[in-house]
């Protein structure tokens, strides 16, 4: 245990700008954004008179539907957070088994005493559990640096925050679901961070076009081939990655559910899954026969990784 | 003591080439080791072997263990140093010291700190601000302040000044060998390590082509200067090598008499690097 958290730390350190200040990066931008409305308003507009107007038209509203809106605010929030998430998780396994095979600090890292099986597993860890844990304190500490903003802002207009968004719709219910999310997710891309893992461990160069390229030539041929055979496109590898991106339970838009508007996961251009965010939802797809299929992969994948891993050196 | 690397049967193929051909090792404790061979012998073949960094064929078993099956258990007791300059280069020297802290159970931090004290080495320092002299002086204070069986150095100095070279070997000596722990060494500047070497061993082509201890050398290997006109006479007596120097011919013998050779010029023992050259010239005859 002792082991793995200092493997874990050891990831830290090296990618302290992807898994620290990225997330403070967007925190900045949300802080940014929020003060650059603020200044749009109080140029275009003397003393905030439309803003005043706003907020008491928002005011009329009936409180579920504010408190509705509010949750839907806070989950909406974490969008930015969430996409940036994924193209940080998606380069830092890409490069965690082959960068320190190209700048040779492989042969240090073998020459301590923790085995490859440990350092792929702390490399998993961190990219499933630690880097979502890292973007999910800076998207609270955005929302908590919002919501003060906004409070300020409506004193200052002479209204009261508390009943107005402060005190209605629960913004821990949303930022939980978020963090469970980004758990969720992680575990529905296990076959996908298996393969990337595989990739790093392996490619001899560029493991981005080996990652990438390969399984693009393959679908499109798969593709190609049951058109010319039976005109028909049936489940190819393109299609299977398709259906698991849109049904990924990650929050990651806004749809209509249920004849509203709604958060909602994934893309729903399927109905295998019920899209709308809740912990059913998830459990749905974590308990799920493609979730199996899934796991079967990511084991293979990860098991190669380790095959190679283990057989890595400067060369 | 046993030994503490036991080699038999010791094969490493590359696709169509063996890097390591069926050789036989024994490098007991308390040992200094010199491991020389021209460029791709096999000694990093080998070496990789030993330390579970490759696959191989044949037996091996380094402090009993297997290195292929065992190398994170290996490592408790075995330090290499393969190379200057493997340390990440984004890592800060103190991240450095306390990642090994927590991961490695016999390394004591205030040793290692005691070794860097002496140098410029400072602690909030990335390794990519250090010259290639401090990273290996970082790399040594940490490789010294481990309390390991058996330490492995894959050419440790290559591409320092001379000063770092030095410093390196003394502090080595002075600081971390003693009769429990064994050091293996290669390396290309045989000069540098000649004089603190217990052990010699030749590769050539994946073979070995000598494996005696310096003592061995000095009892067994005779360097002798001749003069013109005796030099039939020295041929006469199966030199291992001949060769020629400002017009004067040296031979290397092996295994002949003193007192014959005595009369016949100047004797001395041979320089590593000269038995070296004479062992590679006759394709592993010593």
């Amino acid at each position: 245990m002792k082991r793995f958290k200092a493997l874990l730390l050891r990831e830290y350190w090296e990618n302290r700008v992807a898994f620290r200040s990225t997330p403070v990066a967007l925190f900045a931008i949300y802080m940014v954004g929020a003060l650059m409305t603020l200044v749009t308003f109080n140029y275009f507009d003397h003393e905030f008179q439309t803003m005043r107007e706003a907020v008491r038209y928002l005011a009329q509203f009936d409180e579920s539907i504010r408190a509705h809106g509010v949750y839907l605010w806070n989950l909406a929030s974490s969008t930015l957070f969430t996409v940036v998430l994924g193209f940080v998780v998606f380069f830092y396994l890409l490069g965690s088994l082959y960068d320190d095979r190209k700048d040779r600090s492989i042969l240090f890292w073998k020459s301590l005493p923790a085995s490859d099986t440990l350092t792929i597993a702390s490399k998993l860890f961190t990219a499933m559990f630690v880097v979502p844990s890292l973007f999910w304190l800076a998207y609270v500490l955005s929302m908590l640096a919002l919501y003060l903003i906004g409070t300020i802002t409506v004193l200052v207009l002479g209204e009261n925050p508390w009943t107005l968004f402060v005190g209605i719709g629960n913004p821990f219910k949303a930022w939980g679901l978020v963090l469970v999310s980004f758990y969720a997710q992680a575990i529905w891309a296990l076959p996908v961070y298996g393969w990337l893992m595989f990739v790093s461990s392996c490619a001899p160069r560029l493991p981005l076009l080996f990652a990438l390229v390969p399984p693009a030539v393959f679908a499109v041929l798969q593709i190609w081939i049951d058109f010319l055979r039976t005109f028909t496109l049936k489940t190819n590898l393109g299609g299977i990655l398709w259906e698991w991106y849109a049904n990924n339970p990650m929050i990651n838009c806004c749809g209509e559910v249920n004849g509203r508007v709604d958060a909602i996961m994934g893309i729903p251009i399927t109905d295998t899954f019920d899209h709308a965010p809740t912990i059913a939802n998830m459990l749905d797809r974590l308990f799920s026969v493609q979730m199996a299929w899934g796991l079967l992969v990511a084991t293979a994948l990860l098991a190669g990784a380790l095959w190679f891993r283990k057989r890595a050196t400067d060369n | 003591m046993g030994n503490v690397i036991e080699a038999r049967g010791l094969s490493k193929r590359y696709g169509r080439t063996m890097a390591v051909n069926n050789i036989d090792l024994q490098v007991p404790a308390g040992r200094i080791v010199g491991l020389i061979g021209p460029n791709g012998a096999g000694k990093t073949s080998a070496l990789k072997a030993i330390l579970g960094l490759a696959t191989y064929d044949g037996h091996l078993s380094v402090l009993g263990k297997d290195p292929a099956s065992e190398r994170a258990a290996l490592m408790e007791d075995v330090c290499f140093i393969a190379d200057v300059a493997v340390l990440p280069r984004w890592i800060r020297v103190r991240e450095a010291i306390e990642v090994v802290e927590r991961i490695h159970p016999r390394f004591s931090r205030e040793k290692c700190q005691r070794y860097l004290a002496s140098t410029k080495v400072k602690p909030e320092h990335r390794v990519k601000q250090l010259s290639k002299g401090m990273v290996v002086q970082l790399h040594l204070a940490i490789v010294m302040a481990i309390d390991a069986k058996l330490l492995v150095l894959d050419e440790p100095t290559l591409g320092l000044d001379i000063l770092y070279r030095k410093q390196f070997y003394t502090n080595l000596l002075n600081d971390y060998f003693d009769e429990n722990r064994s050091i293996l060494i290669t390396t290309h500047q045989v000069e540098e390590v000649e004089h603190i070497l217990s052990d010699l061993i030749f590769i050539q082509d994946g073979r070995i082509a000598l494996d005696c201890s310096m003592d061995e050398v000095q009892e067994q290997y005779v360097e002798l200067m001749v003069r013109k006109d005796r030099v039939d006479a020295a041929r006469a007596l199966a030199p291992l090598f001949e060769r020629e120097l400002m017009g004067r011919h040296i031979f290397l013998y092996k295994g002949v008499d003193r007192e014959t050779l005595a009369g016949l010029g100047e004797m001395h023992t041979p320089s590593v690097a000269d038995l070296f050259v004479a062992t590679m010239s006759v394709g592993g005859a010593a």
